[in-house]
């Protein structure tokens, strides 16, 4: 078994590349854990990257994973940790600049200029859920009802989102 | 920091995101329109402005559905909010994949949620639809960020560029907007 000094070391380093951008994830992760280390086969990496968007939580869940494969539950446990640990510090080390640099007038500036982009990002996420997701006359229904309940209702979505997954398991 | 938000206790900050991470399915920007939902809308703990900058830093920073959680904490409690709304929203998810993980390598066998996807991730798509709708109606106003909302689109959906670059194009872009307009005044 793998010490778990080295598995920190090593899901410490993904977490710092991951910060430059979550989408050189997957490749880096299957190059480590399966091509590098042989901690798992390709099959089973991609079982686990399948797993992962199944639950919920980000899709860095395969860290736990593929941390439980080489080491255990401490194995999971220290993946997770470490793969987290330098993105939650640098938004903490944000966080509290934040307010600073907010009374600066050219970085706020900058800042509320740049908030129609966020948005195109957030809209261009349901379109991409959508192209991936969306195959029937079923789920553009339930897309509608789904519309429909946040717009003009206030359910919590908790509770929207648990029943829809009742629906899934009952209309499937 | 004033002090109606110094009062949210850790207990409640831990509870909120452990259920969100808890229903988080479908990731990234799903739970992003989760926290917006729960925590802009239902508990005004941050206003839509601080909510969208802690976005677009979290989203040049990697996993920004993590990284909206620990801003938003961090915005209620400091460092020790920060870490609790991290900790809390990872701990559920974090279970229940250990859990799944031990009886994958134990039974060689996946569980077949599939079924339940389908009826969670259309109406998934629906949150985030109104969440862009509603930040859309706050935050776009005038030709100029209607175009730049386009254009961030655009490059996401039909060019496939990486989010966090499309965010520093238009961070540079704001920049020199701000900078000429100061020029002017």
């Amino acid at each position: 078994m793998t010490s778990l000094l080295t598995l920190a070391w090593i899901y410490f380093r993904i977490g710092l590349i991951f910060v430059g951008g979550g989408y050189v994830l997957i490749p880096l992760l299957n190059h480590i854990m399966v091509d590098q280390y042989h901690w798992l086969t390709l099959r089973e990496f991609l079982d686990g990257l399948a797993l992962s968007q199944l639950t919920p939580g980000p899709l860095a869940m395969l860290a736990t994973f593929t941390g439980f494969r080489a080491g255990g539950f401490p194995g999971a446990l220290i993946a997770t940790v470490f793969i987290f640990l330098p993105c939650v510090t640098l938004m903490l080390v944000v966080g509290r600049n934040y307010d600073r640099l907010k009374n600066i007038d050219i970085i706020s500036s900058t800042l509320d200029g740049l908030l129609p982009a966020v948005v195109g990002l957030v809209a261009a996420a349901a379109w991409n859920l959508g192209a991936s997701s969306l195959s029937g006359t079923k789920e553009f229904i339930v897309l509608l009802i789904g519309f429909a309940i946040f717009k003009w209702t206030s359910v919590s979505p908790m509770v929207v989102i648990i029943g829809a997954g009742l629906v899934g398991l009952l209309i499937n | 920091m004033d002090k109606k938000i110094q009062s949210v206790r850790l207990t409640e900050i831990f509870l909120t995101f452990a259920k969100i991470g808890l229903t988080g399915f479908g990731g990234g920007m799903a739970i992003v329109a989760l926290v917006e939902r729960i925590c802009v809308k239902e508990k005004r703990w941050i206003t839509s402005e601080e909510f969208l900058h802690g976005l677009a830093f979290g989203q040049i920073l990697g996993p920004f559905s993590l990284n909206v959680c620990t801003f938003t904490g961090h915005h209620l409690r400091g460092i020790r909010g920060g870490i609790t709304a991290a900790v809390g929203f990872i701990l559920p998810s974090f279970l229940l994949v250990s859990l799944l993980s031990w009886i994958y390598f134990t039974y060689n066998e996946l569980p077949q949620l599939q079924a339940a996807l389908k009826g969670t991730n259309p109406v998934i798509i629906g949150l985030i639809l109104v969440v862009a709708m509603d930040m859309g109606r706050k935050q776009i106003k005038g030709a100029g960020s209607v175009l730049m909302a386009l254009a961030a689109f655009a490059a996401t959906v039909f060019l496939q560029l990486n989010a966090a670059w499309v965010l520093l194009a238009a961070a540079l872009w704001s920049l020199c907007e701000s900078i000429f307009r100061r020029r002017l005044s």
